[in-house]
Parts: C-alpha cells; sequence; structure tokens
C-alpha cells in the first residue's frame, strides 16, 4: 500500500455534505481550542522565567532559522517518497556530506579569493554530494527496485550508516568550521533590533531556502524532466506508459534530494561544527517536519519544518531546554496518531496504489 | 595527527614490539625515564646480566574517535609515548632485578559507553593485562566500574566524575578503581572563589546533557551554596545544537550576572558563541572541560576573556621555578611536542601520562613469579599505598584508601583566554 498524490483514485469516504461541514466546523472549534490551551500554557510557563515579548520573538526566529533547514531537509524527504514511495532515511547523511565536502574544498587552499573559494566550496558540496545521492540510488535502490517498500527504506537506513562511517574515516571525529557566509570567518555579524539579536547567516538560510524553492517550482512546472518526474509522482505506471523512464526518475529523485540535504547543511554550517555524525539529528527533525506537512508536498514540507522549528523552541524555551528534540519526537508521534495525513490536508484522501 | 600518520605509526609500534621481542640480552642498567621521586627501586642484579622476565601489560582504552576525540587523542599520544620511552630503555626492572618488557595494548572506545565495556572486557579476559587505564569520558568510565570490579583488575579512569572512583549513594570508595583528572567539584570551587572576588551572587548555569556536563553542575550545586552564590537558572544542552535561543531567552530573563558552563569543545564552543551574541556584557566562566586549543579554535574570537580553572600544564612556563609539578611538566611537553611532532599540548593527555605512569610505576614492584590474579591485587595495592606525594601533570598525587584521585581544588590553577592562548591568570590579577 502506498500512500498515493493528491487527486489520485476516488475518494473512499465520500460524505454528504452536511455531516461534512457540521464535522469540520467541530474539527476547526477543537483545534482553535487546542491552541488556545497551548497559547496559555506557554505564557503560563514562560511567566515562570519571566519571559517578556522580546523572549518569545527571539524564540520564534531563532525557531525560523531552524526550522528552514528542517524545510530544505524535509523536500529531500518529499522529493524521494513522492517519486519511489520510500522513506530515505539517508538523508541525513546527504546534509552532513554537504558541510563537510564543502568544509573540505574551502580548506583545500585553493588559490582563490576567499568570496570565490567560499562559491566553490558551497557548488563542490551540493555537486558532489549529489553524485553520491545518484550512486547511492544505483548501487543501493535500484538493484533492490522490486523488493518491498520496507526493503527499500532500511536500505537506506543502512546507506545512512555506511555513509556516516565512511566519513568517520575521511574526516575523523573532529568538528572543523566554515566560515559564515558574510564575514568569511568564524565570527558571524551580529544584528540587533531592540534586544533581538539575529546572525547575518539566518538571512543565506532564509534567502537560500526562498532561491531554492523557486527554483524548485520552475522546475517541476517548466522543465520537460520536471514535469516527468511530476508524472512519476502521480502515477508510476502512467509515467512508465508514457514513455518516462521510472528508474532514472528514481535515480534523478535521490540526486535532487542530496542537494536539497547538502544545501541545508552548507547554510547551516556556520552556524555549528559540522561533524561526521551531525546528519542524524538533522535528518530525524528534516523526516519529522516532512510527515508534519504531510509527506508529499514541497510547500507542506516548509511549513511542517517552519512549525517544527518554532514549536520545538517555544516548548523548550518555556520548559527546560533539554527537552527540545524530546518536544520534536512527540510531536512525531502526536501528527503520526491524529494528523497522518500531514497538518495542511484533508482527512480521506489517503489512496491505494495499484 | 591524520590517519595515515597513525596508521604508520601503529605499525612502527607493532615492528618495534616484534623487533624488541626477539632481541637478545636487553642493554644494560636501563635509564629510568623522567620519573617522579618515588620511582621503581634499583635494580639489585649485576648490571651486565640482567634475567629477563615476562612482558607486562598495561590495557589502555580513549575515546579516539566520537565525540570524545579532542581529548582522547591526546591521551592515546601520550600512552604512545611512553611505550616507546620504555621500549628505549629496554623496559622496567623490577626490585628482584628481573627485566621486563612493558606492552601497551591500545584500543579505541569511539566515545561509546558499550564499546568501551566490549574492549576493557577484553584487555581483561583476553589480553590478560595487569592494570587498565582507560575511560576519556565519564560516562564510558562509569560504565566499566562494575566489569573491573568483578573481574578484580586494577583501573585507572581519565575521566573525572567523582561517581567513577566513590559511590555517590554510600560514599565507598570503589576498591579497584583509580583516576588522574581533577574533579568538576574542584572546577566549581575555583568557579565560586572568582564569582565571589567579582561580587557576583546570582549565576546562571548551562551545561552538556552528558555524564560530564551533569557532574559540573553537581559540583556547582555543592560548592556555591557555602559561599552564597545562587544558581538562578540552569539548563541543558546538546552538542548538535544549532539554535541555543531557549536557554539564551532563560539566560536573558533569569537576572544572572555570570554564566557558568560546564561542556567539552564543541558544544563548549557554540554555547560561547551564543553567549557573547545574546549577553555580551556577562563574564562566562567555564569548566576545567575547557583546557585545550580546540576550545579555542571553535569558538574563534567569542573565546576571548573567557575564563577557566584548569591543570598546571597549560600554564606550565608562567609557574613560580619551586613549583614542585614544574620540571615533570616541562618535561612532559617537551617531550610530548617531540614526540607528536607538534601536536598542541592538553591536559587531556596529561590525564593519560599519570595514569599509565602510575600503572607503569606499580608494574615495577612486582617481584617475579607471581600469578596473574596476585599481580593485579599487588599493582593496586602499590597505587593506593604509594603513589603519595607523586607530582604528575595533573597535580601532586596523595591518594589513600578513602581518595583514589587524592587532589584537592589547587591542583587546578585559573587562566584566562588571551589573544587566542590560555594564559595564567593568577589570583592576584583577578
Amino acid at each position: 500500500m502506498r500512500v498515493g498524490a493528491d487527486g489520485v483514485g476516488p475518494d473512499p469516504s465520500p460524505m454528504s455534505g452536511d455531516r461534512s461541514l457540521s464535522r469540520r466546523a467541530l474539527q476547526v472549534v477543537a483545534v482553535l481550542a487546542i491552541l488556545a490551551l497551548a497559547v496559555a500554557a506557554v505564557i503560563a510557563l514562560g511567566s515562570r522565567l519571566n519571559f517578556g515579548p522580546q523572549q518569545y520573538l527571539q524564540l520564534v526566529l531563532d525557531g525560523l532559522r531552524g526550522g528552514t533547514i528542517y524545510a530544505l531537509i524535509a523536500m529531500g524527504f518529499v522529493t524521494v517518497f513522492n517519486i519511489t514511495g520510500i522513506i530515505n532515511f539517508a538523508q541525513g547523511a546527504f546534509v552532513m556530506l554537504g558541510a563537510m565536502l564543502a568544509v573540505t574544498v574551502y580548506d583545500s587552499g585553493l588559490p582563490l579569493e576567499p568570496p570565490l573559494r567560499l562559491a566553490v566550496a558551497v557548488l563542490a558540496g551540493i555537486g558532489g554530494t549529489t553524485i553520491l545521492g545518484l550512486l547511492m540510488e544505483r548501487l543501493t535502490i535500484y538493484p533492490a527496485r522490486h523488493h518491498s517498500t520496507l526493503t527499500l527504506i532500511i536500505i537506506t537506513v543502512g546507506a545512512y550508516i555506511a555513509l556516516q562511517g565512511l566519513a568517520l574515516v575521511a574526516w575523523g571525529a573532529k568538528p572543523y568550521v566554515l566560515p559564515a557566509f558574510s564575514t568569511l570567518e568564524l565570527q558571524d555579524t551580529t544584528l540587533r533590533f531592540s534586544g533581538l539579536v539575529l546572525k547575518a547567516q539566518s538571512f543565506w538560510i532564509w534567502g537560500t531556502t526562498a532561491v531554492v524553492l523557486v527554483a524548485l517550482a520552475f522546475f517541476f512546472e517548466r522543465t520537460l524532466t520536471g514535469k516527468a518526474l511530476r508524472a512519476c509522482a502521480l502515477n508510476r505506471k502512467g509515467a512508465r506508459l508514457m514513455g518516462i523512464s521510472v528508474s532514472r526518475m528514481s535515480m534523478l529523485a535521490f540526486g535532487l534530494a542530496a542537494a536539497l540535504g547538502a544545501t541545508g547543511g552548507i547554510v547551516v554550517a556556520p552556524t555549528t561544527r559540522p561533524m561526521y555524525d551531525m546528519g542524524l539529528v538533522l535528518g530525524l527533525k528534516g523526516f519529522v517536519a516532512a510527515i508534519i506537512g504531510g509527506l508529499v508536498s514541497s510547500p507542506g514540507a516548509v511549513v511542517g519544518g517552519l512549525m517544527l522549528g518554532v514549536l520545538e523552541n517555544l516548548a523548550a524555551g518555556v520548559t527546560k531546554p533539554g527537552l527540545k528534540d524530546v518536544f520534536a519526537f512527540v510531536l512525531l508521534i502526536l501528527v503520526l496518531l491524529y494528523r497522518p495525513e500531514g497538518i495542511l490536508r484533508r482527512r480521506g484522501r489517503v489512496v491505494e496504489q495499484s | 595527527m591524520s590517519s595515515k600518520s597513525q596508521g604508520v605509526l601503529s605499525l612502527l609500534l607493532v615492528v618495534a614490539a616484534l623487533i624488541a621481542a626477539c632481541a637478545p640480552a636487553p642493554t644494560p642498567e636501563p635509564t629510568q625515564p623522567p620519573e617522579p621521586p618515588t620511582s621503581a627501586p634499583e635494580p639489585t642484579a649485576a648490571p651486565t646480566e640482567v634475567p629477563e622476565g615476562e612482558t607486562y601489560k598495561i590495557g589502555f582504552s580513549a575515546s579516539i574517535t566520537g565525540p570524545g576525540s579532542s581529548l582522547g587523542e591526546p591521551e592515546r599520544n601520550s600512552a604512545e609515548m611512553i611505550a616507546q620511552q620504555l621500549e628505549d630503555q629496554g623496559g622496567i626492572v623490577g626490585p628482584d632485578g628481573v627485566r621486563h618488557d612493558v606492552e601497551i595494548i591500545i584500543y579505541d572506545d569511539e566515545s561509546n559507553p558499550d564499546t568501551t565495556v566490549s574492549v576493557v572486557r577484553r584487555l581483561i579476559e583476553e589480553d590478560q593485562v595487569q592494570v587498565v587505564v582507560a575511560g576519556t569520558l565519564s560516562g564510558n568510565s562509569l560504565a566499566i566500574v562494575p566489569v573491573v570490579t568483578e573481574a578484580e583488575v586494577p583501573y585507572i579512569s581519565m575521566a573525572s566524575a567523582r561517581s567513577i572512583i566513590q559511590s555517590p549513594e554510600t560514599g565507598e570508595t570503589y576498591p579497584w578503581v583509580f583516576k588522574t583528572p581533577q574533579e568538576n567539584v574542584h572546577s566549581a570551587q575555583w568557579q565560586a572563589l572568582y564569582l565571589q572576588n567579582q561580587g557576583i551572587t546570582k549565576v546562571c548555569h548551562l551545561y552538556e546533557n552528558t555524564s560530564y556536563g551533569q557532574d559540573t553542575f553537581a559540583g556547582a550545586q555543592k560548592a556555591f551554596e557555602e559561599p552564597g552564590v545562587e544558581i538562578v537558572y540552569s539548563a541543558t544542552f546538546e552538542r548538535t545544537d544549532t539554535e541555543f535561543g531557549a536557554q539564551m531567552a532563560g539566560v536573558q530573563s533569569s537576572g544572572c550576572e555570570a554564566v557558568v558552563v560546564g561542556a567539552i569543545p564543541p558544544g563548549a564552543s557554540t554555547v560561547t558563541v551564543a553567549l557573547r551574541d545574546f549577553v555580551p556584557d556577562l563574564p562566562v566562566i567555564q569548566g576545567h572541560g575547557t583546557c585545550n586549543q580546540a576550545f579555542i579554535e571553535l569558538a574563534g574570537p567569542a573565546a576571548e576573556g573567557i575564563v577557566t580553572p584548569c591543570g598546571r600544564l597549560l600554564a606550565a612556563e608562567t609557574l613560580p621555578d619551586d613549583d614542585p609539578q614544574k620540571p615533570i611538566l616541562l618535561d612532559y611537553i617537551a617531550d610530548y611536542t617531540a614526540f607528536t611532532q607538534g601536536a598542541p599540548i592538553s591536559t587531556f593527555g596529561g590525564h593519560g601520562w599519570d595514569g599509565v605512569m602510575w600503572a607503569v610505576e606499580a608494574l615495577g614492584s612486582l617481584e617475579e613469579g607471581m600469578s596473574l590474579a596476585d599481580q593485579r591485587a599487588a599493582v593496586r595495592d602499590y597505587i593506593e599505598s604509594n603513589i603519595s606525594g607523586w607530582p604528575g601533570t595533573g597535580g601532586v598525587f596523595n591518594i589513600t584508601p578513602t581518595d583514589h584521585l587524592g587532589l584537592t581544588y589547587e591542583a587546578l590553577t585559573f587562566v584566562k583566554v588571551e589573544g587566542g592562548q590560555w594564559v595564567y591568570f593568577p589570583e592576584t590579577d583577578w
């Protein structure tokens, strides 16, 4: 059984207009009540710590930054899932590989001016990771393409562990430094607005994600390859009948996911100290974001990522910061239990694709 | 050190060990290493004809890879350096005049408690070592305490938590377990002194969500109470965190006057960068988990002005000449720099050196013909009763049956980051 894309197959639970309307109304009320409760809880807990508006705003800002990274990673999950029907847990490894390759190229002593060297490093990080993504699909997924989805998912877990192990051998266990994009130094420019703190790198993160979103939209809407990918996402058999090579599209999906993950890893690298295991938590958070967004849509992934970032930061801020990851995964469980189709989609869209 | 040169080095060591094993009569009258005053007794046999005994084995395991590697690598280097020195001098000679080669078997615990347990079991059961020096991280060290206790093998930890050598519940000292690093409570005592001196009464405490971090917090709770320093806000963070907004919001709204951090790099560095952004005016005081160059490299300019209690090793050259540790420290620095071809000095390498040197000295007290179990017991007894007034890199150790570390807070000193370097920051300059 696979979760199909929007609009495929008949709606299995057609409801009469009245009933569905009153149900919708009830749902809206319930959601609003839960939201009100959550806001009240956050404010109550925050007042215990003397939080003012500045603290909440800062938490939201930080959450939006982290959430943007989750969104980029989540889009990789969505791309692979849409086209191949599998969840690619190696996505976190792409994040790490992007950052590590970029650091390596930047530090390699290329005889270039630092800004140009950084640009080359970024491109090499994304390009190298994309190639690794394509290779990974050819070497691990393609030979097993006739196996069950579960087998393929387990293969991606194995691929993650293998890639992380290779990274450990290649780079050792030490943390590296990728300079902030604005200053080209370890120390980033810090912008302050009436007590709020914003790093220049945050704008690079947001800007990059916006550019990536536009580029993706263009790619899927305006290019033949993009359209072929979308065709595979909608109906694999139909796409094959139209002469689209589904196996090539699968490879392309992994390449695209790798590029998205690498981009996320590279823009976030200056805010952390990249090392071989940085992909684990980021990859899992990206997965949570993708699930929140319904796993089939890129806009959903973006909303999911931003929501996850903001919610985990707020929740951690007003309780215990050490519980940040706990909140993220509790959110995953809640979404899987109550809105398995994602927060953006209406119920009754889960269909079977033969 | 690159993995390639590591490979070459370990190959060389293996070859060297083989050559040593096949070598005929050893050179007479082995010179002692740069050892503390209470070194092994002089050989009694005729200098030309030294009988040869069994090879002693020291089991060594450190976090050479994984999150603890910035600590574990220098520890490993120290162990390799001592192995090389022992080989150059032709092993050690016991009180009965029998010469013994000393083999140091080195494993990587990958910063993982499970791996630590399995490699230590291997050292004890398969390699049949007389003594184990292991555990870069507190969590890993705690994991092997029951293993060595059950097997009755003397064990020297290189991690700082007090609970490694002493039960936090009953206060009982674990008979087989020793450790070399100064403790978080000693760090906390220094931090308390400094805070008191600066007239600070309200602090925030941020610590990494690891055994080490939690122990720094426990130490601070203990040591800050008496001088009346209140911890008004505390929070944990993860090494992999990319945002510290939650912690910073807490720090900002708590009204604390200084921030105490309990972490090792890179977490200690990234949280320092965040603190400099959010609360640039608050003093930041680290614990001795940051006593290496990696902390400064990963924090960049944000590290400037950070103060921390540290072992004397980092400030060796600026110490007064009558300091009992100074000659040991200078020798260690010279030897380590030469051996590693210029790797930066870190106090963690010193913790490894102290531990292995205790083991070597204790092995030097063994008589020929003892069973392995007796040898292990004798090594334990020797360390407990003879490591006294023993100047090492971590301090002047005075081990007693109830204190298997034998240091007070005075083993540490206070340092500050100035111009990208740790410099001695004596109380008179505060």
